[in-house]
């Protein structure tokens, strides 16, 4: 068959290049060096012992994934109805308001998160933690407004009208002919937002305080002063929470809904 | 030796099963051979493996006494329309023509001329500043009829180009391309799975299955006498029946009908078949005569001109068309006559 | 309740948490930098005529450009090989792409740290090559920063384009390798201009990443590489200087919608396919 080396290799130094680091921190993991070597000398997995036992770290884990679950709900209780209601209702202004909701990707998010941090916790006096919880709300409702609003735009209208004839008002059709149709989207954009949420800096940036920290956040304050390890083991064990959810994914909906 | 030769080809993906099982195939200059098969029998296979797109696993491809079997596609100079018509999207229907012609770096005026000269010849003038996307379906075939023609090639090549067409739009695409064909004299292969198309448009036709010719005639020869099962199947020949030959040159059915031939026929061949069109029925039962036998008609349909019956006899459910004069109704029975000039064995 | 303010009730909640804590949270940031007893642009002139901020500034453009620039070279012939590889392939390939998207950006960097620092992994091998003596600084510079961003969006531009390359009719290219061009030319001459959308759409997207990244310049830029990200955050934290954080926002958010205002404008240009009568 017709084949083309140069392409190839070409393409397979592009992935090398976008391996390579990630296998690295992945050798680095298991080194007995207090420092980061590369190669590595002896094997250890003490470094995984440190990061489970560090403190710093499990408070900020647990409230990331606090944090990226309940904003992530948030997004999606206020999102898919908002959705449907671009996507099936006549609105004025639909394409303006459908952009104000995308909004939050275009304003970046250090500036998000500074604005609030300014906004409601300097200037209103909420607490840290709210700002925060609504800092990842603002980042995860275009994902549910886009991924959402586009496979309710590819459901057939007509399932909808044939459930009103049937005597379905429209909020039980809603529920019980256009969600069970539409869960797929959902479910992608939980994903999506969630993984977002969870690896998110910037918005986290100055939202944070005393105990409230965010995992990115705690690991990138850890790596400014620290050389060790520990931060390799962390990452794997990142690493492997995404391999998890690329897993449930791709068992789900298939990698290609959400790429 | 023919213009065009295909030697022992042989396609295998992944070494699976052969896509092509040493085909051989030649073409004579100015012929429009067409390759006729149900889907997956290997002829758009046959016809990328000319064009260049699929390189062999084994076999010669020679044209013109010139071996191009590892010739690149881009050098073999055959011009191809693309059964999706692959119109360039962001080029004009001038500049999609006029493609191959840079490439080949000929001066502006020349390409500026044949241009012209083919947009003429497909009747595409009006439209030549527009974009692919601008135009109707019959006006991208011509567009990319235009554009494998317009380089001179040493051979069209159509891969199912007309199955996008609706159905009159097809009829009068067919006449065309067999009218420009010949009036550029232009060797072609056509690719199709349709047999009338193929019939109306070709010289000669090779009937694929499986990745093998069954049969290269002219399509007369290939309606009037299909070689195999398959190719009689194929081209509508709907009643098959076992057959063993006797010693007197005749050949017996399972129920003991002695059928006549008026052709002699190869040992191996087993099978009786006839078109529905060519047999004859009657009413009534006519016990012991040759070439004939009784049954009752279980399913009429009516086809326009005549009707079909679908009759259980002993050797198996026949169907015999008949013209309106005379109607059988269902459980009639009746007996249908099998020409000997008429029956072919395969 | 009539039918028709359904969709405003429906819609309101979302709208009214947006403005709350998104629009009035910036206008009351950037608010007072046009105003100082009167309505002054003086915040914004000051900034930009003042070297060092420009410096900085220019050094984020520059660096979001070449980190496009060199995503778009290492994106377009991947995407395309991608997209033309058989769908088993295909689907492990996407995978690959898609785990150090859908990895955090602080382990992504960090793997540069490792990479390019004093001691890190090129210099260890250079030095035992013999080829150098002392270690190259690499890490630090505007260069570690580059090679982070490439690394961080590059992923971004190939899905981006892989989507677009899927949905190029494959026998586009065999007909005008039949037409006589080899395999580079069909590529320069039909793929690359047919994947102009998708070169538009990641490049929008790595270059406005790029131009408000905070964590790749904070963590490989060092203190002498400052980007418009990080500055906002010292003005803000270190500083105090919350007018000087917020000039810096507005501009942040101005360089975004200015470049996505001119990618598509160019997009719209070179797209002159007749789609409008499609």
């Amino acid at each position: 068959m017709r084949k083309n080396v140069g392409l190839k290799v070409f393409t397979g130094l592009v992935f090398a290049f976008l391996l390579v680091p990630l296998l690295i921190i992945i050798v680095t993991s298991f080194g007995t060096n207090s420092t980061i070597q590369f190669p590595i000398k002896g094997f250890t997995l003490d470094w995984y012992g440190k990061v489970f036992s560090n403190e710093a770290f499990m408070d900020s884990f647990f409230l990331s994934l606090k944090v990226a679950f309940i904003a992530t709900l948030l997004a999606l209780i206020i999102g898919v109805p908002a959705a449907y209601s671009l996507a099936r209702h006549k609105v004025f202004g639909r394409n303006w308001i459908k952009s104000f909701f995308l909004s939050p990707t275009i304003v970046p998010g250090l500036v998000v998160g500074y604005a609030m941090y300014q906004f409601i916790v300097i200037k209103f006096q909420f607490p840290i933690i709210q700002g925060l919880l609504l800092g990842h709300f603002l980042i995860c409702l275009p994902y549910v407004i886009r991924v959402v609003g586009s496979t309710i735009e590819q459901l057939d209208f007509s399932i909808e009208e044939v459930s009103w004839t049937l005597g379905c008002t429209k909020l039980q059709t809603f529920i019980k002919v256009v969600l069970p149709n539409i869960t797929s989207g959902i479910f992608a954009s939980f994903m999506l937002a969630f993984i977002n949420s969870f690896n998110n800096i910037p918005v986290s940036q100055f939202l944070s305080g005393p105990g409230v920290t965010m995992l990115p956040t705690s690991l990138m304050n850890y790596i400014e002063y620290n050389y060790d390890p520990s931060v390799s083991a962390l990452s794997v064990v990142l690493m492997l929470g995404t391999i998890v959810l690329m897993f449930i994914i791709e068992k789900t909906l298939g990698l290609a809904s959400i790429s | 030796m023919s213009y065009v030769e295909l030697k022992d080809i042989r396609v295998s993906y992944d070494n699976k099963a052969d896509i092509l099982k040493d085909l051989n195939l030649s073409i004579e200059k100015g012929e429009l051979v067409s390759l006729l098969g149900p889907s997956g029998c290997g002829k758009t296979t046959t016809l990328r493996v000319i064009a260049g797109l699929i390189e062999p696993n084994d076999g010669e491809f020679v044209v013109d006494n010139k071996n191009l079997t590892k010739v690149p596609v881009h050098k073999r100079e055959f011009g191809m329309v693309f059964q999706s018509y692959a119109l360039f999207p962001h080029l004009t229907i001038k500049e999609n023509v006029a493609f191959g012609l840079k490439l080949r770096k000929e001066k502006k005026q020349t390409i500026e001329k044949k241009v012209n000269d083919i947009l003429a010849i497909t009747g595409l003038e009006e439209l030549s500043n527009r974009y692919p996307k601008q135009l109707s379906g019959g006006q991208r075939q011509r567009v990319a009829l235009a554009r494998a023609l317009v380089i001179e090639p040493k051979l069209l090549l159509l891969d199912e180009p007309l199955s996008n067409l609706d159905a009159k739009l097809r009829l009068q695409m067919r006449i065309e391309i067999k009218r420009i064909q010949s009036q550029l004299g232009i060797t072609s292969v056509f690719v199709t799975h349709d047999q009338e198309e193929c019939f109306s448009i070709s010289d000669k036709v090779a009937v694929m299955n499986k990745g093998v010719i069954e049969q290269f005639d002219t399509p007369e020869e290939i309606y009037k006498n299909p070689k195999t099962e398959f190719v009689a199947r194929f081209i509508g020949f709907e009643n098959f029946f076992k057959l063993a030959p006797t010693e007197d040159w005749k050949y017996k059915a399972v129920d003991g009908t002695v059928f006549e031939s008026t052709r002699q026929w190869g040992p191996a061949k087993r099978t009786g078949t006839i078109r529905p069109d060519d047999i004859e029925i009657s009413e009534g039962t006519e016990p012991n005569a040759n070439n004939a036998v009784s049954g009752k008609v279980k399913v009429r349909t009516f086809l326009g001109k005549s009707y079909q019956y679908e009759v259980e006899t002993p050797i198996g459910t026949l169907l015999a068309n008949k013209a309106d004069d005379v109607i059988y109704q269902v459980g009639d029975i009746v007996t249908l006559s099998i020409p000997a000039h008429k029956l072919i064995i395969v | 309740m009539t039918q028709r303010r359904i969709p405003y009730i429906i819609l309101a909640p979302g709208l009214i948490l947006l403005i709350l804590f998104l629009v009035l949270p910036l206008i009351s940031a950037i608010y007072p930098t046009f105003f100082d007893g009167g309505f002054t642009l003086a915040n914004y002139t000051s900034f930009f005529l003042d070297d060092y901020n420009f410096g900085i500034f220019w050094r984020t453009i520059k660096i979001s450009l070449i980190a496009t620039l060199i995503c778009v070279v290492l994106g377009v012939p991947t995407a395309f090989y991608i997209s033309k590889s058989p769908k088993k392939w295909r689907g492990l390939l996407m995978s690959i792409t898609l785990f150090p998207l859908l990895t955090n950006s602080v382990v992504r960097s960090f793997a540069w740290i490792t990479i390019l620092g004093q001691d890190g992994i090129v210099n260890n091998a250079l030095k035992s090559m013999g080829l150098i003596s002392k270690p190259l600084t690499l890490l630090y510079t505007e260069f570690a920063i580059v090679i982070g961003s490439v690394y961080l969006f590059l992923p971004l531009m190939v899905i981006t384009l892989v989507g677009i390359l899927e949905n190029i009719d494959s026998e586009i290219m065999e007909a005008a390798e039949t037409l006589g061009a080899n395999r580079l030319v069909a590529f320069m001459k039909v793929i690359l201009p047919l994947s102009v959308p998708g070169i538009i759409v990641g490049s929008i997207l790595v270059f406005t990443g790029s131009l408000t990244a905070y964590t790749t310049p904070q963590l490989l830029g060092g203190n002498r590489n400052i980007m418009l990200a990080t500055f906002l955050y010292q003005n803000a934290t270190a500083l105090g200087n919350w007018q000087g954080a917020s000039v810096i926002a507005l501009i942040m958010i101005a360089a975004t919608l200015i470049v996505m205002k001119l990618f598509n404008w160019v997009a719209g240009r070179m797209d002159k396919r007749g789609e409008a009568s499609a």
